[in-house]
């Protein structure tokens, strides 16, 4: 176990290097000058001059790299233009806020595609697979930006059960969660099925009908297992997801997290927040995906050995 | 499965406990300053007025009354007297004297403060406090509008620079205090005891900082929120309308809306151009369609409330077909689609791109093509302050004294010596604008501000748009409130509640 | 497969059979309910709904595609070339795409958009850069197995070329699972391109897209829902549209291999 897990933090750094780097490529290396975008194209020469070097965009690229990573290992993500706070500060004071707006919405994702999976995987092709299925596919071609702003309207200007916008007691976490939790309940929903419906037909099944269980009994002693790791990947696989999810709700329900803080700096040109907001999105992917590796060796040892 | 999680959650739409003399009234955004030595923003004003006093107040349209001031006299053309009135209180309980008048304009004038309210106070010479109450304040010149340079909010004496934006603001001698602050949610005031009040007034108000406009119409639908003024959607005023817990006044404003150009583009420099677009601008169908109604045409900076106000200057009707002959005489004629090669780019803010559509609708009509450029609040204030954008519209809130338009027209008040963001030069206007601030007879400044307004409407240094209504909407259990032309809160300070609980929601 | 082509017959013939001008001004009827001029109302400058929606449809569909092809052969290219050259340079390409995919999906369309700034050739870009390594991952999977099938073995002998053993070998292989990923692709680009207009990083006023047509709805949910239904449940009934339509595929693709 923990020779696997030092194997996967081995392979995690060059992964981790590799999307610093690309993130850095693509604020950098990208035509256009950020400085004029930023400062304007009538501001005064000098202005545009000193603005680069105070950035440090006047030296060389391969020095900017450098000295970027250096600051990263000492947690100094440069500074904001617009609030002149460091930026390791403002995407601190921010995060919380989007940890638990994700997590909840992958705690909703949960709890609605469990009963739904099963209902659908132990009687496939019976009504409540249709339904279920239905309602998976559905959940899976909303956007957001539509299920966000239904969910408003219904919840929020018609019925006033729940508040608009904003982060606040648990009442305010229900419509942003349940937004970013359909879509991915309906892929694990799915999953779930499917992985309940092979092992219906497996030898697992076989097996331990011909010892004399019952079809539920097995089902769920061996069914479980094969659907958690399924479950697992599936998780896994959505992350991405997970996060891009994350920041467009904070967005349509003025969430106070770092993909809304992302976005206001992009429209500010605050290039040292965006870089370090996407940063941050980035290596959370990663950590997170490492994290689920673990889970999915913990779970299923013939992953250890490979 | 959504139905369970709600219950969970709970109900949460009753209104939050509050004592019955409290208000709450909901601000878009927060104040940028607390302290009035450095509040310029509209928000930071309406918030400053409830909490500090000045020597004189303006009504709104260009008149002054004395508040701190008992009388004021003017010995000389260069020299202003201010009598302080006795017996006036901070909220702490500290009289407040000339000591305190005096340490507040030098904290302003000192340059380390770093104070942006500086500039407004250029013309002011010296100010000494010969006794503990009485004022006395110097200009180099005659200078007419000098009681503007006796409207700074009063703190007290020794009162430090703010330390950072989340303090809460200092002491001052208005009907209010602020009790609490949390920057981006609430700002808690509290009556100043030693402030005369009717004694059924309101005690305290919760100002909520909620910047999303759907949500500060429902705060005031369900009655959690009592008083909003001029930040409610235009579009959202008749369903607002529609409850009966609600009122919603409209009264003729001072607040001035404006296209304003880059002088420093030659394009922009040909009064043909200019003319144009204000011909193909149809500012009539915009004021009854967009605005509903809640504004009115303007023909100038003044409004007709303002004591200089000209109302007979050259105006300009919606004319596209002449906007067209204009433009083909400035040298740009329309090719096979009409366009004429004429491109410009319209900075804005979010809020205001809607608009900037509407006008980008209307120029591509006579052929001009322009681009919607959208900034966020901060990168594009700092733009247009710098002169930094061709075309773009915005407006002047609270313009007392016509003294005004030498801020905005004189060649010499660019940024950053004044507000003249255009780069707009006219030794025409020059000369009458200087000559209007040092004139002190008020007749020959009435006359002298007539040629401006009409060599501002000729000349077309902006396009006037429209003078906004202020529109405020609350709730029918607040009494008394007097609407300003400037839209200011004062009137607050002197709400009364009604027995009669106007209550939530009631018309659905 | 009913849905995605009334939606395509829907963009390509609505604008020429209704005369309504997406762009049109027209203040007086600003958000003005549904009507037998408008069928489906006015948005918030008096703009007919229905038209934008239809607008934006070729908009949707346009980009999509384009992406989408541009993805695939570019990925496809990338995936090949990794597979035959074999050895360290299928490594180093392959860690780029690990390094890709360390990106959550639209997280790298946002960044890059951010950076481009807005307009539809930006937004193309980036679009692209999300897609692609899914292509390269089939195509690179395919071609590796086929180097060691036995018939391409023996056709090698016989001296057949490499480029026509790629095409004739190649291609019923991998036609399925593209075609599979493509389609769930273009589903997948749509609601991308919506988020990234809904952001402000895609298509500019005034052109109307799904994605800014719901951002502009936002402000008028209270008095105004018609302005998020009708663009929302368009984007819903696309994608659904082309979800269906690969799980078509995908079960016919699972079928013959």
């Amino acid at each position: 176990m923990i020779h696997y897990l030092v194997r996967r933090l081995i392979a995690l750094a060059p992964v981790a290097l590799g999307v610093v780097t690309l993130t850095f490529a693509i604020i950098h290396l990208v035509p256009g000058d950020p400085v004029v975008a930023m400062l304007g194209e009538t501001a005064a020469p000098a202005d545009i001059v000193g603005m680069r070097h105070q950035l440090g965009l006047d030296r060389p690229l391969l020095e900017q790299y450098f000295a970027y990573l250096g600051g990263l290992a000492v947690g100094n993500l440069g500074e904001s233009i617009s609030y002149r706070k460091p930026v390791a500060r403002l995407i601190a004071e921010r995060f919380p806020a989007t940890i638990e707006l994700a997590a909840t919405g992958m705690l909703v994702a949960l709890l609605l595609a469990f009963p739904l999976g099963l209902i659908a995987g132990a009687n496939p092709g019976g009504a409540g697979d249709l339904g279920a299925m239905g309602f998976a596919i559905v959940g899976i071609s909303i956007p957001h930006i539509y299920l966000g702003p239904l969910l408003m309207i219904l919840f929020s200007l018609d019925l006033r059960w729940l508040p608009l916008t904003g982060r606040g007691g648990l009442e305010h976490l229900v419509l942003p969660a349940l937004t970013i939790g359909t879509a991915m309940a309906a892929i694990l929903a799915r999953m779930l099925r499917q992985s309940l419906i092979r092992v219906r037909e497996s030898d697992y099944m076989r097996t331990a009908l011909s010892k004399g269980l019952s079809a539920r009994a097995a089902l769920i002693r061996h069914g479980f297992k094969n659907a958690l790791t399924s479950v697992v990947t599936i998780i896994g696989l959505q992350m991405g997801a997970l996060l891009s999810g994350t920041l467009i709700t904070e967005i349509i329900f003025s969430w106070p997290g770092v993909g809304r803080l992302l976005i206001s700096a992009i429209g500010a040109r605050d290039y040292p927040v965006v870089e370090g907001c996407v940063l941050t999105f980035a290596m959370t992917y990663v950590v997170v995906n490492m994290a689920t590796d673990l889970v999915y060796a913990i779970v299923d040892p013939r992953v250890r050995m490979s | 499965m959504a139905a369970a999680l709600v219950a969970l959650a709970g109900c949460s739409h009753s209104r939050p406990d509050r004592s019955p003399s409290t208000i709450q009234v909901d601000i878009e955004i927060s104040p940028t300053s607390t302290d009035p030595r450095f509040a310029t923003d509209a928000i930071s004003s309406r918030i400053e007025e409830l909490i500090f006093d000045s020597l004189v107040k303006s009504d709104g349209d260009g008149r002054f009354a004395g508040h701190l001031a008992e009388s004021v006299e003017r010995p000389s053309p260069t020299e202003i007297v201010f009598h302080l009135k006795h017996g006036v209180r901070f909220s702490d309980g500290r009289a407040l004297t000339a000591r305190d008048v005096l340490f507040t304009y030098h904290s302003v004038l000192a340059p380390e403060s770093m104070s942006p309210k500086r500039a407004s106070l250029e013309q002011l010479r010296t100010i000494d406090a010969p006794d503990d109450y009485t004022i006395v304040m110097t200009t180099a010149r005659p200078y007419a509008p000098a009681l503007e340079l006796a409207t700074e909010g009063i703190v007290p004496a020794g009162t430090p620079l703010p330390a950072e934006q989340n303090a809460a603001a200092p002491i001052g001698s208005g009907p209010f205090r602020m009790a609490d602050y949390q920057r981006d949610e609430a700002i808690r005031l509290e009556r100043n005891p030693y402030f005369p009040h009717p004694p059924d007034a309101v005690q305290s108000i919760l100002m909520k900082i909620v910047p999303d406009p759907t949500v500060r119409a429902l705060e005031l639908a369900e009655g959690v929120c009592d008083f909003s003024g001029n930040n409610i959607e235009y579009d959202v005023l008749p369903w607002l309308a529609m409850h009966q817990s609600l009122e919603v006044s409209k009264t003729p404003g001072t607040t001035y809306r404006y296209l304003s150009f880059n002088f420093r583009d030659p394009r922009l420099r040909d009064l043909r151009v200019r003319r144009a677009i204000a011909y193909s601008i149809d500012r009539n169908t915009i004021v009854n369609t967009m605005l509903r109604g809640t504004g009115r045409v303007a023909t100038g900076l003044l409004s007709p409330g303002n004591w200089a106000y000209e109302g007979n200057v050259t105006s300009y009707s919606y004319d596209p077909e002449k906007a067209r002959q204009l433009l083909d005489q400035a040298g740009y004629p329309a090719r096979s689609n009409g366009m004429r090669g004429l491109t410009f780019e319209f900075k804005t803010t979010p809020e205001g791109a809607r608009m900037g559509e509407v006008f980008q609708a209307m120029l591509q009509r006579v052929g001009i093509e322009l681009t919607i450029r959208t900034l966020d609040f901060a990168t594009y204030y700092a733009d247009i302050q710098a002169g930094n954008f061709d075309l773009t519209s915005l407006q002047w809130v609270g313009i007392n004294d016509p003294n005004f338009y030498y801020m905005v027209f004189d060649s010499k008040k660019t940024p950053p010596h004044g507000q003249n963001r255009s780069y707009y030069s006219n030794s025409s206007m020059d000369s009458l604008v200087e000559a209007g601030m040092s004139n002190l007879h008020p007749e020959a400044r009435r006359k002298i501000y007539a040629h401006v307004q009409q060599l501002a409407a000729e000349e077309l240094p902006y396009v006037s748009l429209w003078w906004v209504d202020n529109v405020a909407v609350m709730n029918r259990r607040l009494v008394g409130f007097d609407a300003f032309p400037n839209g200011s809160f004062r009137s607050l300070a002197t709400l009364t509640l009604s027995g009669l609980d106007g209550g939530g929601d009631s018309s659905q | 497969m009913t849905i995605v082509v009334a939606i395509v017959a829907g963009a390509i013939l609505g604008p020429l059979l209704f005369r309504a001008d997406p762009l049109s001004i027209d203040l007086a009827n600003i958000l003005a309910g549904p009507s037998r001029a408008h069928p489906l109302g006015c948005d918030s400058l008096g703009r007919d709904v229905l038209a934008r929606i239809m607008f934006g449809a070729r908009l949707s569909l346009s980009i999509s595609t384009i992406v989408v092809a541009i993805s695939l052969v570019v990925g496809s290219l990338i995936g090949a070339t990794a597979a035959l050259s074999g050895g360290p340079i299928d490594n180093v390409i392959m860690r780029g795409v690990d390094i890709v995919l360390a990106f959550p999906g639209i997280l790298l369309a946002i960044a890059l958009a951010a950076i481009l700034g807005p307009g539809l050739i930006d937004l193309t870009i980036a679009l692209t850069a999300m897609g692609w390594t899914g292509y390269a991952r089939i195509v690179r999977g395919e071609v590796l197995t086929l180097r060691e099938r036995d018939y391409v073995l023996a056709a090698q002998t016989l001296g057949a070329s490499p480029p026509r053993l790629l095409l004739r070998h190649l291609l019923p292989g991998v036609v399925g699972p593209l075609a599979v990923q493509a389609t769930f692709g273009i589903g997948g680009i749509i609601g991308a391109e919506a988020a990234l207009s809904f952001l402000g990083l895609g298509a500019i006023p005034p052109t109307p897209s799904w994605g800014n047509m719901l951002d502009a709805g936002r402000a008028f949910l209270l008095v105004a829902p018609h302005l998020t239904t009708a663009p929302g449940l368009a984007i819903g009934f696309t994608i659904l549209g082309f979800n269906l339509l690969g799980d078509g595929i995908a079960q016919k693709v699972g079928n013959r291999a």
